[in-house]
């Protein structure tokens, strides 16, 4: 092999290319519509105490879509898309196509309470004492949504907030 | 062969020493204990590098109550590990799998001693010099010499 | 006056004077002008006043919260404590490239001064040409997307957020980024001289070995460095741990172990002229590396508890990598035939053999860093997959190559020049060999169980006493001057190295963790401590309010985990307190609140073996960077190495081959 420097120089200048190149490519997280073993399947089941007590099971809510929230209230995008979530909320409200369920993620019921107090809340919010929801849902963070069809089944995942326009997009494109 | 004799007693100690040391203890493994090895291989999910079993947040607590349920239910390791990849995605897992693309994070690096060692043995093999022995010209040319 | 005016300006003067110092160079040596290279020098001393006018209009901005800089609004805070404050100077990621600048106009100013006598020398100018145009970049990225005196737009606000709070929790972080730095920065210099000699074709006069303390230097910072951020970690992050195989972990020690790897190498070189591309390529591939993880540091592309912000950085630095790799790689294959070496290693079991395979070795460790930090990027781009390459990655691929690596250093000090007997070997190593043979059998008869500690105590014991018969012998021929200079210093590095390793196996397989619920009052007994929670108060700091827990430890001192609450974060951020004892220690951490019905809370108790020998090893082997840096007693090229051994065989002198 002739002059095997110049081969062995070109040949770690392609990888280093190589690896330039794909980093080059990677984008930085943000709100993203995430990948997730879950969709597909059918939502693993939430069945919890709401703050105000009562039981509420995800498949008595079969029949609408619902949009699962888990949220924290010291999390700044959860408080950010909270609005977005009450305008969801009240558009969807009229023929019920659409609904909310919310699940708190590494927080208390009663702080969760107190952020009711303050910011309307026109949906049942769940309680996740020892994080196995989150875990069934595979959560890393909040906050993160999932959209579940009328037939249990999980549609997509959102990373990050959430905004109204998007999750209508979203319906849209399941109705087509 | 007398000289070489404290080394291979030195080395028969080592041996006997480290097969004491790595024996495995008697009993079963306590679940605890289990748990935590699991728990070591599992990534805390809103950490970047902690595993679950040193990462105090919410979710990585999470994930050790599952992991204690499913060993108390007499699961095993891979059935765990594979039920939490079934709810976070296999990145959830620290060690990456061994097959397919992603198992060449294993395989490239011993690749890469094996061509190291073989390209370090040819290097040797180049560095030895050449005509170590004596040609007859050689010894025709010193008779030469000597007798000059 | 204006600070953003002020510091603007020197941030222009400075990339400027780069810019122009650069290009006055070039032109000097294109036209092979001496005196336009010694010219040259000025403009590295306008870039050192610049450096200094921007990093104290910055620092001014800081401490007198002037909150019409953007990066003072971001990052200041007034209830922030002085300390912090001064180093919130990079705390950020626009300030750390102005400390950067600052730190690389300092060493090319210390170049100039250094070789000032061979100034017009074209080496000493490609040199500082190359670390112009590094300085160039850097000052360049300041003007843009790193801009740290971009003004606020609107209404200025009269507080600020303050620094990360992890970054206020502990005062070492006031000085872990200015040594990192000091270290990552340093390799500049011996880069710059690595491409002049290059560029120059001028690769057999040793100006490779003349900048070998410079390199050391900076190694030492480093070194220094990456402990201090272990140091951090431990006493401030909660986990309880010290190294998690974090990117930006792997990103400073990626170019340790090639910096590592030079210093050794680079003895042969200076012995008998060989292992030159090695020598080449490992100080480019340090410097890259340096550049690679500052990449993988600043551009958002991995997250991590260092990631501040994402901007257009990434794109700018990626493409800086990629330009110093081409020419590094490009000149190494155009230069390639005139670097191989006169002379060739006799005999794999030589000290050029063991220095040769210490290349190798480093090389490989440093290759699977680098794969298991970038492997999961390269996979998601490939085929859209999220994986994860976490510790049981890293410690099984890089476990063996470590305890290789302790073996060599037991063994490699011992081995002559040239060509080693089995006889010199046997009576040089036997002593050391039986001390790691006895403390292998003292360890598993104490009860220490598991392959790999039991593995890294017997070589560290085998190592540590392979340094210490070198040290002896010195000390026994020379007396304590004897101590100084490379080869002891050298040895101190390495019985310092041989502690961390010890520390680290033990404390990373030995370690036991354990939660427990207290009530006031209450105790608990965890491995053989007792923990009593005695009470909970709050307190309430400038910058933060915390909810402290008093716990007495094995009946003596008070310790106090905490939970902080800062104004403007997001969540609890936890403070642990550490007993730190000679054999282990104990790690609290306050893991809730006091519950309402029994005021009780969830102590979480780590008890660690050997951590502060991490630290004591870092010192030691501070001490011996310094003690290597010391010139030691001029040898004769005659003299050996060590002890003679008394019936070795003299070598037979060869019989000329005869003239063709």
């Amino acid at each position: 092999m002739k002059r095997p420097a110049l081969w062995i120089a070109a040949t770690v200048l392609l990888v280093a290319a190589a690896l330039t190149a794909v980093l080059a490519t990677r984008s930085p997280a943000v709100t993203k519509i995430a990948d997730s073993p879950l969709i597909g399947r059918i939502a693993p089941d939430v069945s919890g105490k709401a703050l105000d007590g009562a039981t509420v099971r995800l498949a008595d809510l079969r029949g609408s879509f619902v949009v699962l929230n888990f949220f924290a209230t010291w999390c700044i995008p959860c408080q950010r898309e909270h609005p977005e979530l009450v305008r969801f909320s009240q558009q969807h409200a009229a023929d019920g196509s659409a609904r909310v369920l919310q699940v708190i993620f590494d927080d208390t019921a009663a702080a969760a309470r107190d952020f009711g107090k303050t910011n309307q809340v026109d949906w049942p919010v769940v309680e996740d004492p020892d994080g196995q929801v989150a875990l069934d849902f595979g959560v890393r963070g909040p906050p993160e949504s999932f959209l579940i069809g009328p037939d249990g089944l999980v549609l997509f995942k959102i990373v990050g907030q959430v905004d109204a326009a998007g999750l209508n997009r979203l319906l849209n494109e399941v109705a087509r | 062969m007398k000289r070489w004799a404290p080394w291979v007693a030195l080395l028969l100690v080592v041996v006997v020493a480290l097969v004491a040391g790595t024996r495995d203890g008697d009993g079963p493994e306590p679940v605890s204990h289990r748990v935590d090895r699991i728990a070591h291989g599992v990534r805390c999910p809103t950490c970047r590098e902690l595993s679950a079993a040193e990462s105090d947040a919410a979710a990585a607590k999470a994930v050790r109550l599952a992991i204690r349920r499913d060993v108390e239910a007499g699961r095993t390791d891979g059935e765990i590990r594979a039920a939490l990849a079934d709810r976070y995605g296999r990145d959830i897992l620290l060690t990456p799998a061994a097959s397919g693309v992603v198992g060449l994070v294993w395989v490239l690096p011993v690749v890469g001693v094996v061509i190291a060692i073989g390209l370090l043995v040819l290097a040797f093999r180049r560095w030895r010099p050449v005509g170590r022995h004596p040609t007859d010209d050689d010894r025709a040319l010193v008779e030469r010499a000597l007798t000059e | 006056m204006n600070n953003a005016v002020l510091g603007q300006s020197a941030v222009i003067l400075g990339f400027l004077a780069a810019v122009s110092g650069a290009a006055a160079l070039a032109y000097g040596l294109q036209q092979r002008r001496p005196a336009v290279v010694r010219a040259g020098r000025t403009y590295v001393w306008l870039l050192l006043g610049a450096a200094l006018v921007a990093c104290l209009a910055m620092e001014r901005a800081l401490i007198t919260h002037d909150f019409s800089l953007k990066y003072v609004a971001e990052n200041g805070s007034r209830t922030t404590p002085l300390l912090y404050t001064i180093a919130s100077l990079w705390g950020a990621l626009a300030g750390s490239i102005l400390l950067w600048g600052l730190v690389l106009s300092g060493y090319l100013t210390a170049v100039t001064v250094r070789f000032r006598r061979h100034a017009d020398d074209p080496i000493v100018g490609w040199a500082l040409l190359v670390g112009l145009v590094v300085a160039a970049f850097f000052f360049g990225l300041m003007l843009g997307p790193a801009n740290p005196f971009r003004t606020v737009s609107g209404a200025v606000v009269g507080d600020g957020p303050g620094p990360n709070p992890l970054l206020q929790n502990h005062p070492l972080m006031a000085y872990h980024p200015p040594m990192l730095y000091l270290g990552y920065v340093g390799f500049t210099v011996p880069f710059a001289f690595a491409i002049a000699a290059l560029a120059t074709g001028r690769l057999g006069e040793g100006w490779l070995v003349e900048t070998r303390r410079w390199t050391l230097f900076a190694w030492g910072f480093l070194s220094v460095g990456i402990l201090l951020g272990a140091w951090w970690s431990y006493e401030v992050l909660g986990w309880g741990g010290f190294w998690a195989w974090d990117p930006v972990e792997n990103a400073s020690f990626l170019p340790w172990l090639t910096a590592t790897a030079y210093l050794h190498s680079v003895m042969v070189q200076e012995r008998r002229g060989m292992l030159r591309v090695w020598n080449l390529s490992l100080l480019i591939s340090t410097f890259s590396l340096t550049i690679l993880g500052t990449f993988l540091t600043r551009s958002g592309v991995l997250d991590s508890v260092h990631s501040f912000t994402e901007s257009s950085i990434g794109p700018l630095l990626l493409v800086f990598f990629g330009v110093v790799v081409a020419v590094g790689v490009g000149l190494i294959g155009w230069r390639g035939d005139e670097l191989r070496a006169p002379g060739s290693v006799d005999s794999p079991v030589s000290r050029e053999g063991a220095f040769l395979l210490n290349n190798l070795l480093f090389a490989a460790f440093a290759f699977v860093v680098l794969l298991g930090t970038v492997f999961p990027l390269v996979v998601e781009a490939v085929n859209g997959d999220r994986i994860s390459v976490g510790r049981p990655y890293f410690d099984r691929m890089t476990g063996p190559i470590g305890l290789a690596l302790l073996f060599m250093m037991a063994v490699a000090p011992a081995l002559p020049w040239r060509k080693a007997s089995g006889e010199l070997l046997r009576t040089r190593l036997q002593v050391p060999a039986w001390v790691g043979a006895l403390t292998l059998v003292g360890c598993v008869v104490a009860g220490v169980h598991g392959l790999t500690p039991l593995l890294a105590f017997g070589l560290g014991a085998f190592a540590a006493a392979a340094a210490v018969r070198q040290l002896v012998l010195a000390t026994r021929r020379q007396g304590v001057r004897g101590l100084l200079g490379r080869a002891n210093g050298g040895m101190v590095v390495h019985l310092g190295v041989v502690v961390i390793a010890v520390a680290f196996a033990a404390s990373t397989s030995y370690s036991h963790r354990s939660e427990v619920r207290l009530r006031p009052g209450q105790s608990a007994l965890v491995r053989g401590h007792r923990v009593t929670f005695l009470r909970v108060h709050e307190e309430k700091h400038g910058n933060r309010t915390s909810l402290v827990a008093s716990i007495r430890v094995d009946g003596g001192r008070v310790f106090a985990p905490a939970l902080s609450r800062f104004p403007f974060a997001s969540q609890s951020i936890g403070t642990p307190s550490v007993r730190t004892g000679l054999r282990e220690d104990v790690y609290l951490t306050l893991l809730s609140a006091p519950r309402a019905s029994d005021g009780s809370i969830v102590l979480g108790v780590l008890v660690r073996p050997l951590v502060v020998w991490l630290w004591i090893g870092g010192g030691v082997m501070a001490i011996g960077t310094l003690m290597a840096a010391v010139p030691g007693r001029r040898r004769l090229p005659t003299s050996p190495a060590s002890a003679p051994v008394p019936d070795a065989a003299p070598p037979r002198v060869p019989v000329a081959a005869p003239a063709p």
